[in-house]
């Protein structure tokens, strides 16, 4: 049993491979129909899926292709040409095929009620039939012919040279029932082996297949015995698989598998480069590091090259979406009476399976729209002097890590006024909102949920579910859409979607002393602008960025982090994008881009606002991964209530006078503390004490500290080391750390400069020396 | 060769008392350890592992106790904060401070404890229910635990430490 439901899976497997292709082949018939190369090929499918499927004793299923072999062998044969007329019966027939196979692949038997294949039969058999009745007659009398030669036929006789003389079609079906439960039979009382084929023996199966169907066809009688047909029908499965490529199944889950192994390795390269970047610094000019830098890069480039090879294996070629697009096309242009040519181009360009999922039904959804609301009927196109025949252009091509699709038609374009028009009678923008819009703004509020610009509301589209599911949908994928119009000419629809989703590449921003990272898919451009750049419209924060106008929020705001870093003169800006939708994100520093693998942060802290997972750096830290999809609705909230102006404002402190500065001198010398203490004093500072390294970090935590004297031989914790700690955190960057210390030679400064000092004092020192210093620090 | 023979019988007679304690009355095996002033003690076997304090991460929009989440061998867990969980004023993070890992609901989870006191084995006749007195709504303790010398541990109710709805609200 088990191994006839291996057959089955493989058989629909195969078998939706097949039609996906024979829905784009019989598009082109209609328009080479004399192609007789296509025309084989398609017979090739259906006599195969009707072969496959009466082994597996779909009898429903089997009875639809044979008829639908019927009409394609005549048309193979030069006896019928292919008419739209035909064509829209042998689509119908291919839909119903796929139906009972999906019925199949659910349920596990073609019985599917739902589903009525009479109709189409008649159909069918009306265009076998109807068109040439002598040829008809001539064929059921030739069949009558052979059955009464049956007992004669000699089995081994028939060759491939001789199956063309022999007529299948005549068959009834329930003749070519009888045959094949007998087959079936038969072979399922034999277990199946596998066997190694080669060319040869794939030939020689079709052979064997062709021999058996005449022979059965012939002799329903004779006995079992005598067929050769075990064998052969386990080739003729076996044929199938093979015929395809040189390719194994392997289970999706193996590959994710695979993909977190890699994940893995990726994080201890990031590591390994990281650490190995520490040891250069510190043994510079040392000739292991030679060795070093060539195993680092090795292993570097074998983990980057491993990545991409188990990357690729997940990714299919988009043309498995782009397939159905002629026969969608082709349909509706029928349907609507226009004249539409559907022009695919990179097909070839891969993406991840996972995504390859989730895009098919938005793209459906835009060329319905470009067919029905892009392109005019032929008689408006002849009106404004275009080819009677629109175009609609499906592309896709790589760029950097995202892949593009671009949905193109040279129809009517939209209109930005009557679109905010339409919004504003809609009540989904304000009159006021619609003057500060421009027009790539306008074109976005299609995908604004409850906008439709279909006066009437036609079979095709407008059906209510509109733009905004699309956008939902790439939203969910991290995806951006662009759109571009010019009435007249025609709309543009561009698509960017990352190429995978489990190891990407993120920008590295920090919000405070708080490090995130930001896919890089969103990350439409970076800028640097000072706080004039700022404008204030109606209470909220915007930035003006060449011709757009976009919210601003401070990242801060959105994720509550409390402000403890004083403003600077610069503002870094990141530019997110998400489907159709742009917001400037204020962040305190960009550490840079950096290629980063999404762990979960488990059952507990899952779903958090704003947050899609961790990723663990090179220094083993943990960083946080924005979801830019929730993070573009907090932003949307904080734009609403916080100016972001007021907002960089919370964290500057006024400080005038010496007394608002704190000092502290760091010394195990009770002495020298008291040296440095009587010198500072007299500039009217505040000053606080430390023995040591350990105590002066507390303290300075504790404390809001604007300067620092530090010894550098201390117990417990050492200047240096105090320093490098110190310089760990964010919010210390600027603090002054100046050295105090007897330790006067060369490689003792250059240490200091190492770990961060800024100044470098050697004792003994004067007082006004000590106190030109640290004024001059704290810039007094 | 005296004495090896000496800590042979001592070792064998450890080995063998604790089943015969185990056969006479059911004996629980727990980790004590100190959080504020008080000594708590979780089932030995509720506990993965016990490490040295990890730098850790903060993470927006969770209560103050959630302290952020953290490293552990390529696993990202996160970090609770008992002291502010059981509203004892915060401490600083000493050389005796400690995270212990714990299984919760399947996930890794680690709390910062201020040090570790000794793995206890207690019959369960010394174990008493929570007194009415304590503010246990949440069932957070499992049982009060008296031994030898006034010691009194008070025994966590691991499961019910952190709750993901308290976390993260399931909408904003």
């Amino acid at each position: 049993m088990d191994e006839m439901q291996e057959l089955l899976e493989d058989f629909l497997i195969e078998a939706f491979e097949m039609i996906e292709e024979m829905d784009q082949d019989l598009v082109e018939l209609e328009n080479n129909p004399d192609d007789l190369e296509l025309l084989n090929k398609i017979f090739r499918v259906a006599h195969t899926i009707k072969g496959s499927g009466s082994f597996l004793n779909f009898d429903k299923l089997t009875r639809l292709t044979h008829h639908m072999e019927a009409v394609l062998d005549r048309a193979r044969k030069g006896e019928l040409k292919i008419t739209p007329e035909i064509m829209d019966v042998i689509l119908e027939s291919v839909d119903a095929m796929k139906a009972i196979l999906e019925y199949i692949r659910d349920n596990g038997s073609d019985e599917a009620p739902e589903i009525d294949i009479e109709p189409i039969v008649e159909k069918l058999d009306a265009i076998t039939k109807g068109k040439s009745v002598s040829q008809t007659e001539n064929k059921s009398e030739s069949s009558k012919k052979d059955n009464e030669k049956v007992g004669n036929i000699n089995l081994d006789e028939i060759t491939l040279d001789n199956i063309d003389e022999m007529d299948l079609d005549s068959l009834s079906p329930e003749e070519l029932d009888k045959i094949l439960d007998k087959l079936v039979e038969d072979v399922n009382s034999t277990p199946k082996e596998e066997t190694q084929e080669t060319e040869e023996n794939k030939l020689e199966n079709k052979e064997d297949i062709s021999k058996q169907e005449n022979e059965v066809s012939k002799v329903p009688q004779k006995s079992a015995s005598k067929i050769p047909s075990k064998q052969a029908q386990k080739n003729a499965l076996k044929k199938h698989i093979t015929t395809t490529e040189q390719t194994i199944r392997v289970d999706v889950k193996r590959l994710d598998e695979l993909m977190n192994l890699i994940g893995e390795l990726v994080l201890a390269k990031n590591r390994l480069i990281k650490i190995y970047n520490d040891v250069e610094e510190r043994y510079e000019g040392e000739k292991f590091l030679d060795e070093l830098n060539q195993v680092v890069s090795s292993i570097s480039i074998v983990t980057t090259d491993l990545q991409i090879a188990v990357m690729k294996t997940r990714m299919l070629p988009i043309g498995k979406v782009f397939n159905k697009f002629p026969r969608l096309v082709r349909d509706l242009s029928r349907e609507l009476g226009k004249k539409v040519k559907l022009i695919i181009e990179g097909e070839e360009t891969e993406l991840d399976k996972s995504i390859i999922e989730e895009i098919g039904d938005p793209l459906v959804h835009m060329i319905r729209n470009s067919v029905d609301h892009g392109i005019e009927s032929p008689e408006e196109r002849i009106k404004k002097g275009k080819p009677e025949t629109g175009t609609v252009w499906l592309r896709a091509y790589n760029e950097g890590n995202m892949i593009v699709i671009e949905i193109k038609d040279d129809g009517k374009g939209m209109d930005p006024e009557k679109l905010k028009e339409i919004a504003i009678k809609k009540g989904i923008i304000t009159p006021t909102e619609a003057e500060n819009m421009n027009d790539k703004e306008a074109f976005m509020l299609i995908f604004k949920p409850g906008f439709s610009t279909a006066e009437k509301v036609t079979n095709v589209s407008g059906r209510g579910v509109g733009m905004d599911v699309v956008k939902t949908n790439i939203e969910k994928l991290n995806g951006i859409i662009e759109v571009d119009s010019i009435p007249g000419k025609g709309t543009t629809f561009k698509l960017k979607i990352p190429l995978t989703l489990a190891i990407i590449q993120a920008l590295l921003v920090a919000s405070q002393e708080d490090l995130f990272a930001v896919p890089l898919s969103n990350v439409i451009e970076t800028v640097r602008i000072v706080e004039e750049d700022i404008y204030t419209v109606e209470g909220k924060s915007v930035l003006k960025l060449r011709d757009e106008v976009l919210p601003l929020v401070n990242m801060a705001d959105i994720f509550e982090i409390e402000k403890i870093l004083e403003p600077e003169k610069y503002l870094y800006v990141v530019i997110l994008g998400l489907g159709a939708s742009k917001v400037g994100l204020i962040v305190d520093r960009f550490i840079g881009q950096e290629e980063i693998v999404i762990k979960s942060l488990g059952e507990f802290l899952k779903g958090i606002p704003g947050i899609a997972g961790a990723t663990i750096r090179g220094d083993g830290r943990v960083t946080l991964i924005v979801d830019v999809g929730t993070l573009m609705k907090l932003a949307k909230k904080t734009h609403n209530k916080k100016i972001v102006t007021d907002s960089l404002n919370e964290s500057k402190k006024k400080k005038e006078k010496p007394s608002d500065y704190t000092v502290m001198i760091v010394d195990d010398s009770a002495m020298d503390r008291k040296i440095m203490h009587q010198a500072i004093d007299e500039l009217g500072v505040n000053i606080i004490e430390a023995k040591d390294g350990l105590e002066a970090l507390n303290l300075l935590k504790q404390n809001d500290i604007d300067a620092m004297l530090i010894d550098i031989e201390m117990p417990r914790m050492d200047g240096y080391t105090l320093a490098q700690e110190i310089r760990k955190y964010n919010k210390y960057r600027k603090l002054p750390l100046i050295a105090v210390t007897s330790r006067a030679t060369k490689s003792d400064r250059v240490r200091g400069v190492e770990v961060g000092m800024n100044e470098y004092i050697t004792k003994p020192y004067t007082k006004e020396y000590l106190q030109n210093v640290v004024r001059r620090n704290l810039k007094l | 060769m005296g004495s090896l023979n000496d800590l042979i019988k001592q070792q064998q007679k450890m080995l063998n008392k604790p089943e015969e304690e185990e056969k006479t009355e059911e004996v629980e095996q727990l980790v004590g350890f100190i959080i504020g002033e008080e000594e708590f003690a979780v089932p030995i076997l509720s506990i993965q592992e016990i490490i040295k304090p990890i730098e850790w991460t903060r993470v927006p929009f969770v209560p103050e106790y959630v302290l952020g989440v953290f490293n552990l061998r390529g696993t990202v867990l996160p970090l609770i904060d008992l002291r502010k969980k059981f509203n004892a004023p915060s401490a600083e993070i000493d050389e005796n401070t400690r995270f212990i890992v714990m299984k919760i609901q399947n996930e890794n989870v680690a709390f910062v404890i201020d040090r570790l006191t000794s793995a206890i084995r207690i019959p369960k006749k010394y174990i008493a229910p929570p007194p009415e007195t304590y503010n246990n709504e949440e069932e957070l303790i499992s049982g009060v635990g008296r031994l030898e010398e006034n010691r009194i541990i008070t025994i966590l109710n691991v499961d019910n430490l952190i709750k993901k709805e308290e976390i993260v609200p399931s909408k904003n």
